[in-house]
This record gives C-alpha cells, sequence and structure tokens, in this order.
C-alpha cells in the first residue's frame, strides 16, 4: 500500500505537470488539422477567412454554411484525404508567412 | 470510430451531441470532452446555440445515466453483470458499489463530470446498492449540466485551441484521479498506523 500511495503521488505531480507545460504553451501551438474538421472549424483555428480556403482546395461551398469535414468533402471529389489535408496545411502556412514578407 | 463521432457534432449540431452524449453516459468509452469542447467552439463560431446544446448535451448524459441506474436497480444480476463486462472489470463493480454508498450524493456529482471515467459504474453501483433515486437523479441532473456548462464554456473561450485544451484537460483527469488515490491511500495508511501504534 506504500508503494501504491508513492506512485499515486509521483502520478498526481507529473500529470499536474504535464498539464501546466501544456496550458502555459496553449496559445502558442498550431492546431492540428483533422479529417474530421470542417472547412469553416479549421479556418477558425487558424484565424482565415473559410473562403481562402475554400479556394485552395478548389471548392465551391455549400451555402449558408458547409458543414461538410475535410474527409466528407475528400470523398465527394474522390481524392485523397491525405491530399487535401496537405493542400489546407500548405494554404495556412501560406497564408502565415506571405511571399516576400513577415510571418504573421 | 472518433473521427466520424466528431464529423456528426460538426455537420448536425446539437441533435447529434445529445444521441453520443446518451451512449455514452451508459458505458461506451467515447471522446466525450473533446465533443463538449468542440461544441463550445463552434457556439463561438456561431454554427451552434447555446442553449440547445447545454440543454441537449446534458439532457442525452442523464438519460444515459438513468439508463444505468435502472438497469443496476431493476435488471438483475445477470444483466447488471453483462452490462459491466462492457465496461471492462466485472469484479470491480462490489467495489464501487461500496464507494458509492460511502461517498453518497458528491461522490454521483463529481463522477459526473471531473472523474468522468468512474460515471457508468457509479450509475449501475447506486442502482445495486437501492441509492433513492429522487436523490440520485438530484446529483446526476447537477453533475451533467455542471459538466455541460464547464467543458462547453472552455470550449467556447478556447475555440481556437481544441486540440490543445483537450490535451490539458485529459492530464488535470489523470492528476485528479491520482490525488484522489493519493488521498484514500493516504488515509488508509493513516488508519493502519494508528490501530499499529494503538497496538
Amino acid at each position: 500500500m506504500g508503494l501504491a500511495f508513492v506512485l499515486a503521488i509521483a502520478g498526481t505531480f507529473v500529470f499536474a505537470y504535464r498539464a501546466g507545460r501544456r496550458a502555459r504553451h496553449i496559445r502558442a501551438e498550431n492546431e492540428p488539422i483533422r479529417a474530421w474538421m470542417t472547412i469553416p472549424f479549421i479556418a477558425h483555428t487558424h484565424h482565415l477567412p473559410a473562403a481562402a480556403l475554400f479556394q485552395a482546395i478548389g471548392v465551391h461551398p455549400q451555402e449558408p454554411r458547409d458543414r461538410r469535414s475535410v474527409r466528407h468533402i475528400a470523398h465527394d471529389l474522390n481524392r485523397p484525404v491525405a491530399e487535401l489535408m496537405t493542400q489546407l496545411q500548405r494554404a495556412i502556412d501560406a497564408a502565415a508567412q506571405p511571399p516576400g514578407g513577415h510571418p504573421r | 470510430m472518433n473521427d466520424q463521432l466528431l464529423a456528426a457534432v460538426s455537420q448536425y449540431g446539437a441533435p447529434a451531441l445529445f444521441g453520443i452524449v446518451a451512449i455514452a453516459a451508459i458505458g461506451v468509452p467515447l471522446p466525450i470532452t473533446l465533443l463538449l469542447i468542440i461544441a463550445g467552439s463552434m457556439i463561438s463560431q456561431g454554427a451552434m446555440n447555446p442553449w440547445w446544446a447545454i440543454g441537449l448535451a446534458g439532457a442525452g448524459s442523464i438519460l444515459g445515466d438513468q439508463a444505468g441506474y435502472a438497469v443496476g436497480r431493476w435488471g438483475g444480476p445477470a444483466v447488471v453483470a453483462k452490462l459491466s463486462g462492457l465496461f471492462g472489470k466485472r469484479a470491480s463493480l462490489p467495489a464501487v458499489e461500496a464507494k458509492t454508498k460511502a461517498w453518497g450524493g458528491p461522490g454521483i456529482y463529481i463522477t459526473r463530470w471531473l472523474l468522468s471515467p468512474l460515471g457508468p459504474w457509479v450509475n449501475l453501483a447506486s442502482g445495486t446498492a437501492g441509492y433513492p433515486w429522487h436523490r440520485f437523479l438530484f446529483w446526476d441532473a447537477l453533475g451533467e449540466i455542471t459538466g455541460a456548462v464547464v467543458y462547453i464554456s472552455l470550449g467556447w473561450f478556447f475555440s481556437d485551441r481544441v486540440m490543445a485544451l483537450e490535451a490539458v484537460l485529459g492530464d488535470l483527469t489523470w492528476a485528479m484521479a491520482a490525488l484522489l488515490a493519493a488521498i484514500i491511500l493516504g488515509w488508509q495508511l493513516a488508519a493502519r498506523l494508528r490501530k499499529a501504534g494503538a497496538g
């Protein structure tokens, strides 16, 4: 029981430390793109207009709000999900560092 | 499967959230915290109504919890054994039942949102232990609404950082679980030492 107590104390500190470290950098880290995300959702997390991302992947958005996930769009376009995600990431990177300019 | 559930909430909004949280409350392991955070983020983007999101997330969870309690109370030992088998460890239900009796309402409340992995166990154990239904409903509803408000608000506030926030909350949940284990073990150790000192 003594060993379990020591492990529980150690676990508390390890996970609390990890949570604290992650929380400190929460605003600095870039959000990853996932296949379940919608284009407006990705645009929001990267502070970009959704229209720019739709344009980057060559898709005309459905009105009034295109709620299709990246996977759904890839299926509709008959294209690999990974390819679409790479295109989106490139568009985000390009917006963060415009040609000849400084990073956002 | 998680990807499809997350996409369903993004696409269909609060009604999808209702169905998924109800299934999770019965005991199916699903990423509910992340779903609530995403709902919060969608609210901040104007893609979901906050009252519908909180109301349906809370109602779905309460419905699932009540189903778990009903199985424990009226399902009979065979059904209880089958359902608890779905969660993983069949043998630990009596231990949870003893803890549920000892902690009562606050135990039910805390396992709705802060130590939520224990929630389905506590639902079953509350039923098998014969914990009064009206009290279970009160603490259950209070806990589930608290959880919905807390996680949806966090998602709303950190709407552009949902994945990072989920990682922070995951570590915090483990820290809380380890702290709770340390408190219980420390208390038992102290009692043992006192007994040894007296003897």
